[in-house]
């Protein structure tokens, strides 16, 4: 079987996950500021999607990790070490009677982290197109080989 | 619009101007007012004018500038004497004046030019001929004579000192007339200031008429208002004349008004005192600045013993501002430009108490517009104000805040009158008051108003009935029993709230039965939280008020809380602030839920022990709510205390469900708020209860780097619903000028304000950093502040180890100090409670300006002359006792003194005080144990008449009861807590003391200036 190339999808389909995540936290964090909506309905909905989010990144970073992708895991390694001091600080939801205050800061951490997971996307995706060509290319040489005796 | 205004408001000064105009171009203007007085005094020398008026015409537009601008001119103005232009011009005035001018005027010309010579040549480098100009130039930035000597070419000086003394009266006081309509200004200096201040409107730099780009366009407009100016004009175009050879000179003159501070006649300004003469004020250090024998007198530091002075010029420039007990800027002058606000270290903001109480007879007239519904501007929806104008003969009206052109609708029309103003205007209120309030019709309501709901929720652990809380009279509550604690289900969820007039007996023998009901009762552990809960659910439908009796720490159940704050270890780190933090998230949600169905809380803690307002304060904090504490409440003593501020906090007037935004022109924004209140959205503030007791402050930035308006109008406005049930908006518009000088920007500013807005900040900041970072902050601002005014003026004012700040400004350094020693940011672990740490800054973050002033820099009275005075009557009682400096040094041992901070009273009973008051107060209790006695009427003279004072006292701040604590001297360590520790000018605990604050912002000032 494939497994390197289904490997590969997997960590894409993670990464769309994330960039997805950090879209609609950054969404609704303008919408608030456009007064389209309240604080309460965007800290609850921000607020819901932060820790699945956070754990997600973790489950990621472990999984590269374990499958040995050193490099791919040193470099999403920094994010999920941020992730965790804010969430021993208890810092990692948004507070909603001080949203306004914290909104520039919040957005601007969030755009910071969306760019990070658009590059880490482009990476999966040229590393899962890698495999792929790999894989086929390992199948070629196999059928070759088989053809040759 | 604007430009009119100010034009108008200027125009006294103007006409000497006008004459100008004439001979000269038009960019003169601004300098010209200064001239004209000059000028009159004087005529002798005609003959010169022509020469003069085509230079002074080029160098008009300079004028303009620096006049506008009264910045510290550039250090290579100074050069004065070297520039190249000048000397030719110079020479002659140098040696040539004197011979001149042999006339009777002479001695006052002749002063002109040594004053002069710095002033005129910085403008002339540029602009050989800017007599005219450098006068306006110097008119405005140099009004300290005494500097002037220093900087002189060595070849004026040697004429100076005899020329100093000269003041020609006759100047001054022809200036004075010139002038009818100066503005008020501050006293204190003498005869001479109000010459000063003459001197110096012409120049502001802040109206338009005078930047130089509208100069000439204002200017025009001036000339044709005020021919009668022109006779006085001419004169001066001649004396003008008689002074163009030395071009400086002319310069000089326009000074003469400022520098008589003296009456005419007096002997030579001597430096120190003349410094006075400034429109700043400064304090003069001995000759070694810094050094521990500053040559300072401490009694003649300023301080605010008048109370609050509301600034009065904003006022009556914009007479149709709303009145500054609901809206105060911290500058009455907007910054023009973002350098400008850079430049202004102070805040830049606004204190909103939307419903202050009016005095009787200025109560906020009610507009209904019935059918019409309420005019408001079509885009910015800002409601219609006084400073709307109606165009097109009455059928549109162009909004002030936002400039579109609106359609009158066919009810509210009415015709205009040759001025151009509604012939119905005074009719209506919204058109000529600040402050209005507007019926709102139906479409402003979420749900029909509700009626007013109070819930009580009480305390009944333990400690609470020990201390005979449970015994204090309720006066009207409603209340609810909860018993559960993990699984809160609300019994009979439509029978557990009565209305009051309806089951009185019922709520009467609850509150009878409750302190019988838990006689027995041993619980020390108190479920907070699920109590909590419970009353949310029973009023999320109606919203309301829901009153929080705590008495001990929360321990049961979701929202628990642990002692934290024993330890010591934690100051001095970074992690102390997390002390004055909310520690469970809960109380922060609770809050923004609470806030979200329109439920105030209130919380009146009783403990003793360590409660952890932090904590519960956050319920207050954000519901707009309060927090009132008792510590170590015991219903003997402060049951009266109790009863009043409860009382208050049920009867005064509250808006219900309130809204409130502000409002603010083209190119200025709110950026940040500052109170007790929730954000709904970025400029929308939350209030489920306010009334007359919380202030909201609030910071403006600039959205553009240039403002083109010239005038900046802001509107709050306030949708509520009253406790009749009537949903109203609460409007208050008020303009303030845009100028382009920060100096101006200084004048204009308001100490009340900015302390208001500094105290909060300050306290914020405490809640995320360590309370040295926030005094540090704050002393750290007050140096910027200052240090940027004294660049200002060093340089052309030669002001030496002289300290300089704004009139306005002149308490600022004291209440600075005082905030620094308030109870929430005072010291460290050891010098204040951290729960009452806590309590004072959730109140002073609510706090409205005059009673925050009053907290910092408290009334201190002594009073026992009054008290053996037999003749004397409890309404002189104000003309009798004055207002003392919070220092020790105020306190005499043979005296009787009161100290009264707004939130109590002390009396301090000094040692050697004669038995007799103390006899006829106290009655034979006088020389036990002061902390067990209460005063009372004692039935003779003295005792009433002390009663009366203490009853006025009260009675002239309601918003809390000032429980009075007796103190004797000498008796520690209550002495040090009610009073020592709160006389602010003191030195206590390694903190500075006034004198010694003064000199360590002033060296800071110098070290880098």
């Amino acid at each position: 079987m494939a497994w390197e190339p289904i490997l590969w999808v997997i960590f894409l389909v993670m990464t769309m996950v994330l960039v997805a995540s950090n879209m609609y936290q950054l969404v609704c964090l303008s919408d608030l500021e456009a007064d389209y909506m309240n604080p309460y309905e965007t800290s609850s909905r921000v607020n819901a999607v932060i820790v699945p989010e956070m754990v997600l990144h973790g489950v990621f970073c472990f999984v590269l990790f374990v499958t040995g992708h050193w490099i791919m895991f040193l470099i999403t390694l920094p994010i999920g070490c941020y992730n965790m001091m804010l969430f021993m600080k208890r810092k990692h939801l948004i507070d909603v009677t001080e949203v306004f205050r914290s909104l520039n800061s919040e957005k601007k951490n969030r755009i910071a982290k969306l760019g990070f997971y658009v590059i880490l996307f482009a990476l999966v995706i040229i590393r899962l197109v890698l495999s792929v060509m790999n894989h086929i290319i390992d199948e070629d040489d196999a059928v070759h080989e088989s053809a040759m005796f | 619009m604007g430009t009119e205004n100010t034009s108008s408001a200027n125009t006294p000064p103007r006409p000497v101007a006008t004459p100008f105009a004439a001979p000269q171009s038009t960019p003169f203007s601004s300098s010209r007012p200064v001239a004209g007085p000059a000028a009159s005094a004087f005529r002798p020398t005609p003959g010169l004018a022509p020469q003069t008026a085509v230079p002074l015409s080029s160098s008009g537009p300079v004028v303009g500038s620096e006049a506008s601008g009264y910045r510290p001119m550039p250090p290579g103005r100074y050069s004065g004497p070297s520039v190249p232009p000048p000397p030719s011009s110079y020479g002659p005035t140098a040696g040539g004046p004197f011979p001149r001018f042999p006339t009777p005027q002479f001695p006052s010309t002749t002063q002109a030019p040594p004053r002069t010579l710095p002033v005129g040549q910085p403008v002339l480098p540029s602009h050989p001929a800017g007599q005219v100009s450098s006068m306006t130039a110097s008119i405005s930035p140099l009004p300290q004579i005494p500097s002037v000597p220093m900087g002189f070419p060595p070849q004026s000086i040697s004429s100076v000192p005899s020329s100093v003394n000269a003041p020609p009266s006759s100047i001054e006081s022809s200036f004075f007339s010139s002038r009818p309509n100066l503005q008020p200004w501050s006293p204190p200096m003498g005869p001479s200031y109000p010459a000063a201040r003459g001197t110096f409107q012409p120049a502001l730099p802040g109206y338009p008429g005078r930047q130089p780009n509208t100069e000439s366009a204002s200017f025009l407009g001036h000339q044709g208002g005020y021919e009668p100016p022109r006779a006085v004009s001419a004169p001066f175009v001649s004396h003008q004349g008689g002074y163009v050879p030395p071009p400086p000179l002319g310069a000089p003159q326009g000074f003469y008004p400022r520098g008589q501070m003296q009456p005419p006649g007096s002997a030579p300004p001597t430096g120190a005192v003349q410094g006075l003469i400034e429109d700043f004020s400064s304090l003069s250090f001995g000759s070694v600045p810094g050094s521990f024998d500053p040559g300072l007198d401490s009694k003649a530091l300023p301080r605010p013993l008048e109370g609050d002075v509301e600034p009065s010029s904003f006022a009556e420039m914009y007479p149709m501002n709303c009145n500054a007990r609901f809206l105060r800027l911290t500058t009455s002058a907007i910054p023009s430009s973002q350098s400008l606000v850079s430049r202004w270290h102070l805040p830049l903001g606004a204190v909103v108490c939307p419903l202050a109480e009016a005095p009787l007879g200025e109560e906020v007239p009610v507009v209904n517009f019935g059918t019409t519904g309420i005019i408001r501007c079509r885009r910015c929806r800002t409601y219609v104000n006084p400073y709307v104008t109606f165009t097109d003969g009455g059928r549109k009206w162009r909004c002030n805040i936002c400039a579109l052109l609106n359609d009158v609708s066919g009810d509210y029309f009415a015709h205009l009158d040759a001025s151009g103003r509604r012939i119905d205007l005074d009719q209506r209120p919204e058109l000529i008051k600040g402050s209005v309030e507007f019926i709102a019709p139906a479409e402003h309501m979420v749900r029909p108003p509700m009626p007013p709901v109070y819930v009580f929720l009480i305390d009944v652990s333990i400690s609470a009935v020990r201390s005979g809380m449970l015994e204090s009279s309720l006066t009207q509550p409603q209340m609810m029993v909860v018993s559960d604690l993990d699984d809160i289900f609300i019994p009979l969820p439509d029978d557990l709230l009565v209305n009051l007039s309806e089951s009185r007996t019922v709520v009467d023998a609850f509150l009878e039965s409750l302190p019988t009901m838990f006689q027995d009762n041993v619980n020390v552990e108190s479920a907070f939280g699920p109590a909590l809960k419970a009353a949310f659910m029973i009023v999320s439908q109606l919203g309301g008020k829901l009153l929080i009796f705590q008495n001990t720490l929360p321990s049961l159940g979701v929202g628990r809380l642990r002692l934290r704050g024993d330890d010591i270890r934690v100051y001095e780190t970074d992690k102390e602030h997390v002390l004055r933090i909310p520690e469970d998230p809960f109380y922060k949600q609770m809050a923004a839920d609470f806030t979200k169905y329109q439920i105030a809380v209130n919380v009146y803690a009783f403990s003793d022990k360590y409660t952890d307002i932090a904590s519960l304060g956050t319920l207050a904090k954000y519901t707009g709510g309060q927090v009132y504490y008792y510590p170590s409440f015991h219903s003997a003593i402060q049951k009266e205390k109790l009863r009043h501020e409860l009382t208050r906090d049920l009867t005064r007037e509250t808006a219900w469900e309130a809204i409130m935004r502000v409002r603010c022109g083209k190119g200025v924004r709110f950026t940040s708020y500052h109170g007790n209140f929730m954000l709904r959205s970025t400029d929308l503030l939350a209030l489920p209860a306010v009334d007359c007791d919380k202030a909201y402050a609030m910071q403006l930035c600039l959205e553009d780097t240039l403002l083109t308006t010239q005038t900046v109008y802001f509107q709050v406005a306030l949708l509520y619903t009253s406790s009749s049930g009537e949903r109203r908006f609460r409007v208050h518009t008020a303009a303030a000028p845009v100028v382009t000088e920060l100096g101006e920007m200084y004048r204009q500013a308001d100490t009340g304000a900015i302390m208001s807005l500094f105290s909060r900040l300050a306290i914020e900041k405490s809640l995320s950093y360590k309370l040295e970072e926030a005094r540090n902050s704050v002393q750290q601002r007050i140096v910027k502040a200052l240090r940027e005014y004294r660049n200002l003026y060093a340089v052309q004012h030669r002001v030496g180890s002289r300290m300089i700040f704004p009139e306005s400004l002149r308490f600022f350094i004291l209440y600075g100090l005082a905030l620094c020693k308030s109870a929430p940011i005072r010291g460290g672990y050891a010098d204040v409670q951290l729960d009452e740490r806590c309590v004072a800054g959730y109140t002073m973050m609510a706090l409205p300006v005059k009673r925050l002033l009053k907290l910092l820099y408290p009334n201190f009275m002594r009073i026992d002359e009054y008290l053996l005075q037999i003749s004397l009557q409890a309404d002189e009682f104000e003309n009798v006792c004055k207002r003392l400096p919070l220092t020790a040094e105020s306190l005499d041992s043979r005296g009787l003194y009161i100290y009264d901070d707004g939130f109590r009273l002390v009396i301090w009973f000094g040692r050697m005080l004669s038995p007799d008051i103390a006899k006829n107060l106290l009655g034979e209790e006088f020389a036990t144990d002061y902390s067990r006695v209460t005063l009372c009427d004692r039935d003779n003279d003295m005792s009433r008449k002390l009663m009366r004072i203490l009853k006025k006292l009260t009675e002239t701040d309601q918003s809390y009861y000032q429980l009075t604590h007796l103190v004797r001297q000498g008796e520690q360590p209550r002495e040090g807590f009610f009073l020592l520790s709160n006389l602010v000018e003191d030195q206590a605990g390694g903190v500075n003391g006034y004198l010694e604050w003064i000199l360590q912002i002033h060296r800071q000032i110098q070290q880098n200036a």
